[in-house]
């Protein structure tokens, strides 16, 4: 069962599980994403809140309606997704990171040393 | 959306007792509401009321029937799980279906057997050897083979351990639900359904306190995180309570704006449980 965290609307949470799905590629393009019915079965939602999510996904041209089969996800979702998880990062997180980083002093020698340490 | 039930002005008394008082209520296809109070509050005298099992007053419409008057063409419409709901011991399985069959022209006993091959509940089995959680999934499986409108659950999952509690959820929600549909439930367990449902009803002492859509009410209700600097003038914005941990008063408001709190601690989304237990104490005080 998924732990919902109460601070965001539970539809949105549900949508972010499925973008973060399809960037990761667990669920594939062209792959059919599963009926309303069984996710809130699955996730013991009411089916308003799944299709709530569903919704967004579709207005956000990732999935697509087929007709009596359900919804897909799109030819060119994964690559959608990941532009906009990558101008979210670039704009929010990014400059966040980049303050600390400057608070802390780091030089970028420390910071790429770090990196093939990690990789090491 | 269109009304599926319909009720005005439900009194219901005994003696000069007045259990249930001047309830309006209205379920729409495609809800899942939730009757919630605390023992004695009305939940179970609402139902039957609304099932026409008890005598009272003012105006209920389901499905279009008065269900004291056209009850028969009222239940071939509507299915019920009682709290109190016992099935004969010397039954077997095969033979419930059998006399439902008999009896309701909507049953459809294929769709009974289809569900009961998903359980461990053997077709020949006594209901006398079955576990009460069997017990609970065979009253299930009857009802759903029903092609009803309206589900009507009291307690459905009292005294069953939690993994059956689910299962019976998952059941509720794959098999039964659409969107021309309407469950009512009650339970005592509400962390464990608040999401599947779509409106609450919360019933005090015979009167409904609240009744909006889960939406609605997590729009309005929120939980505050007061830091001691601000818990005088988070007081004065009129707490439904206040309950102090480790230093952190932790409050919840109905009906408070957002901008209005934000700067006095950290904001946060009560659980139903939680709203409970605030409107239950404001109406108590």
């Amino acid at each position: 069962m998924a732990n919902w965290d109460n601070s965001t609307p539970i539809y949105l949470q549900l949508y972010q599980q499925i973008v973060s799905c399809i960037v990761e590629g667990y669920i594939a393009e062209g792959e059919a994403v599963p009926s309303v019915r069984k996710v809130a079965a699955e996730y013991q939602l009411n089916p308003l809140t799944v299709s709530k999510a569903y919704q967004m996904l579709q207005d956000e041209n990732i999935v697509e309606k087929q007709r009596g089969k359900g919804l897909f996800v799109k030819t060119g979702a994964q690559e959608l997704v990941l532009e906009r998880e990558r101008t979210v990062f670039l704009t929010e997180q990014w400059p966040q990171i980049l303050e600390q980083i400057n608070r802390l002093k780091l030089s970028m020698e420390e910071l790429l040393d770090q990196q093939v340490g990690e990789n090491a | 959306m269109k009304t599926l039930i319909d009720i005005k002005n439900l009194n219901k008394r005994y003696g000069d007792k007045n259990v249930v008082k001047n309830i309006n209520l209205t379920v729409h296809a495609g809800q899942i509401l939730g009757l919630v109070g605390p023992n004695g509050a009305g939940k179970t005298t609402c139902l039957q009321s609304l099932l026409g099992l008890i005598e009272c007053e003012g105006t209920i419409d389901v499905m279009g029937f008065d269900p004291r008057k056209q009850r028969q063409q009222m239940l071939e419409e509507v299915t019920y799980i009682s709290d109190v709901a016992v099935l004969p011991k010397w039954l077997s399985v095969n033979r419930a279906l059998a006399y439902l069959q008999g009896v309701h022209s909507r049953f459809d006993i294929e769709k009974a057997r289809e569900f009961l091959a998903k359980t461990n509940i053997d077709p020949k089995a006594k209901v006398k050897t079955l576990s009460k959680g069997m017990v609970t999934q065979l009253h299930l499986a009857l009802i759903l083979a029903i092609d009803a409108k309206v589900l009507v659950l009291d307690e459905p999952t009292l005294g069953l351990d939690i993994l059956t509690r689910r299962e019976f959820y998952t059941h509720l929600l794959e098999d039964f639900y659409s969107e021309d549909k309407c469950i009512i439930v009650t339970t005592h367990q509400i962390e464990e359904i608040e999401h599947i449902l779509t409106d609450v009803a919360f019933i005090q002492n015979g009167s409904l306190v609240l009744a909006e859509s889960a939406e609605e009410i997590r729009e309005r209700f929120k939980l505050l995180s007061v830091t001691p600097e601000h818990l005088e003038h988070a007081q004065s914005l009129s707490p439904l309570y206040a309950n102090k941990v480790m230093g952190l008063t932790t409050m919840l408001f109905d009906g408070v704006k957002r901008e209005d709190i934000e700067n006095l601690g950290n904001i946060s989304s009560p659980s139903l449980a939680d709203i409970f237990v605030g409107v239950m104490a404001k109406e108590t005080c």
